[in-house]
């Protein structure tokens, strides 16, 4: 089974934010909520300007997994964290434990009460039978179910941003540095997949 | 005229130039990225620094703390090596807080189990007399009731969230669970401002009669009697009581109110840093104000014959207040302390001693 996994190539990307539409388009994403955010570094100095487009990692030990005071997190079989909105309280634990800021929380009433968390599912959807009215509604779509990859991904204009099997992109991503001869760090992949073990692919566990 | 004109078009320039502030206010990882992109063109090493040590840099979605990449590294006491703030806390609240605050609560829960066996309800020594004095006022006994009745719904709802994952949710599964913990979260989100206005009040209106007596250094000195059976003579509140008041009611209470207010409202745009921290504040201070509050309700119910009665009425016997609290009842008996408050002598209830 392949293991998904997003990379994001620093030198390519353009902060178009085309992921960040993609993803509000594709997934029908909630009032206020962001799944997917393009970070600038260093904005406006010549030579210096990074960017970066980031969501949901996917962790193999996923720290929002961890804290969740009702277990509502699950991994699935590709490796991509998804999580149960019928058993989600809004406590907002993931969102303090998450390295990246994933999870959003809609506003549902007065003084920032949180509502229902969403993230980032790698469009891969929740709980509900595949490609379901419910599964839509409540996560998006299931495009990984369809054959196909992560909306942002696809639709990035300057393949910056990969997504798919984690053996796949990172062989595009030494291609790339090959040619360039420079720069191997991946940015994000200690923090979400832990020191490389030996090619393997990373398994996640559950705490 | 024209040097003028120049010197304020070179000013305009200057300050079209100065309004975008990050081209300003070149930080010296940006300059440091600047320079290396010089020498080495592809080493983004000075980034890669940057994006680790969690600064905010910047995002045009007005996410909360959109900007920062990557939390910042940090490490709690007794752990060894830094991570991101989340996974410090994640380690934290899972590891040390789960499992030493669990077992406090079991132990302190035994204690009082095993007290209660070996010394039994601490009975009157002699017959009532049959004669009431009033040792709470109504007011006294509302803020007493909302208080304790809002802090029992907020540990058992709080327990649901730290513990119920682990003793609820394999006994009754993940559909009820959820279901339970959305109420917890709900009844804590809502009870806890009502707690905070009832625990003001309370300290408002029993500070005055907590505050350090003389009589107090000869209950430390024998422990109050608790092992004995001798009580030491006390006033209106022993150093018992006192202690409860200060670091439970006073101390704990305040502390959990603070930091459940920086949980309670994340609309502030407190930092993500702030929240784990008031977090693992609030659960250390809820642990050990839960197993200091078990002493405080064993000796209020079945520990002490009169004790719930009189908070519940608001009347002690004449005799109990003899047995427990000599020094009060001396001072009632004096005329010191007006011996009805709310002047209700007829509404007197009567005890079933």
């Amino acid at each position: 089974m392949a293991r998904m996994k997003f990379l994001c190539d620093a030198e390519r990307c353009i902060e178009c934010n085309g992921c960040v539409t993609a993803c509000k388009n594709e997934n029908e994403v909630p009032w206020g909520v962001n799944r997917r955010r393009v970070v600038t570094v260093n904005d406006g100095v010549v030579g210096a300007e990074k960017s970066i487009s980031v969501a949901c990692m996917h962790c193999s030990d996923a720290p929002c997994m961890a804290v969740c005071p009702v277990d509502c997190f699950y991994k699935t079989a590709d490796g991509v964290v998804l999580h149960d909105k019928d058993l989600c309280i809004g406590c907002g634990y993931c969102f303090y434990a998450c390295p990246f800021g994933a999870p959003q929380f809609p506003q549902a009433g007065a003084f920032g009460l949180r509502g229902k968390m969403d993230k980032c599912t790698f469009c891969a959807g929740g709980p509900e039978p595949d490609r379901s009215e419910a599964e839509f509604k409540k996560y998006g779509r299931n495009r990984l179910s369809e054959g196909k990859l992560p909306a942002c991904a696809e639709m990035c204009a300057t393949k910056a941003l990969l997504g798919g099997d984690g053996d796949t992109i990172a062989d595009i991503y030494r291609q790339r540095v090959t040619v360039r001869g420079k720069g191997a760090e991946v940015w994000g992949w200690g923090t979400a997949y832990g020191p490389p073990k030996g090619g393997q692919a990373a398994t996640g566990s559950k705490s | 005229m024209s040097k003028l004109c120049k010197l304020l078009g070179a000013l305009l320039v200057l300050a079209a130039f100065a309004v975008p502030g990050p081209v300003q206010a070149q930080s010296a990882g940006a300059k440091a990225q600047a320079e290396r992109s010089a020498e080495q063109p592809g080493n983004n090493a000075p980034v890669w620094r940057d994006v680790k040590s969690g600064e905010k840099n910047y995002t045009t979605l007005p996410q909360h703390q959109g900007a920062v990449l990557i939390q910042s590294p940090l490490r709690f006491t007794g752990q060894s090596a830094f991570a991101t703030a989340g996974e410090a806390w994640r380690n934290f609240r899972n590891g040390p807080l789960i499992f030493y605050g669990g077992w406090l609560l079991v132990v302190a829960a035994l204690a009082i189990l095993a007290y209660y066996l070996v010394k039994g309800t601490m009975k009157l020594k002699h017959a009532p007399t049959g004669r009431l004095i009033e040792r709470f006022n109504s007011l006294e006994r509302i803020a007493h009731w909302s208080t304790a009745i809002s802090f029992v719904i907020l540990a058992l709802s709080g327990l649901i969230i730290l513990f119920g994952k682990f003793v609820l949710l394999p006994v009754i599964g993940y559909t009820l669970f959820a279901w339970l913990s959305a109420l917890a979260k709900n009844l804590h989100n809502f009870v806890g401002p009502y707690f905070i206005l009832s625990l003001l009040l309370t300290i408002v209106l029993f500070v005055r009669d907590n505050f350090w007596h003389a009589s107090d250094a000869k209950w430390i000195a024998k422990g109050g009697g608790l092992l004995s059976g001798n009580e030491v003579p006390s006033g209106r509140f022993n150093f018992g009581e006192k202690g409860w008041f200060w670091i439970g009611v006073v101390l704990l209470g305040v502390i959990m109110s603070v930091t459940g207010l920086i949980m309670l409202f994340p609309n502030f745009d407190q930092l993500r840093e702030t929240m784990q921290q008031a977090n693992v504040i609030h659960v250390i201070g809820a642990v050990v104000f839960i197993a200091l509050s078990f002493a405080h309700i064993y000796l209020g119910t079945i520990g002490m014959e009169g004790a719930y009665q009189s908070m519940r009425s608001g009347y002690v016997d004449e005799e109990w207040a003899k047995e427990h609290h000599q020094l009060w009842y001396d001072d009632v008996k004096a005329g010191k302390i007006p011996a009805k408050s709310t002047g209700a002598a007829a509404g007197a209830p009567q005890h079933q001693h």
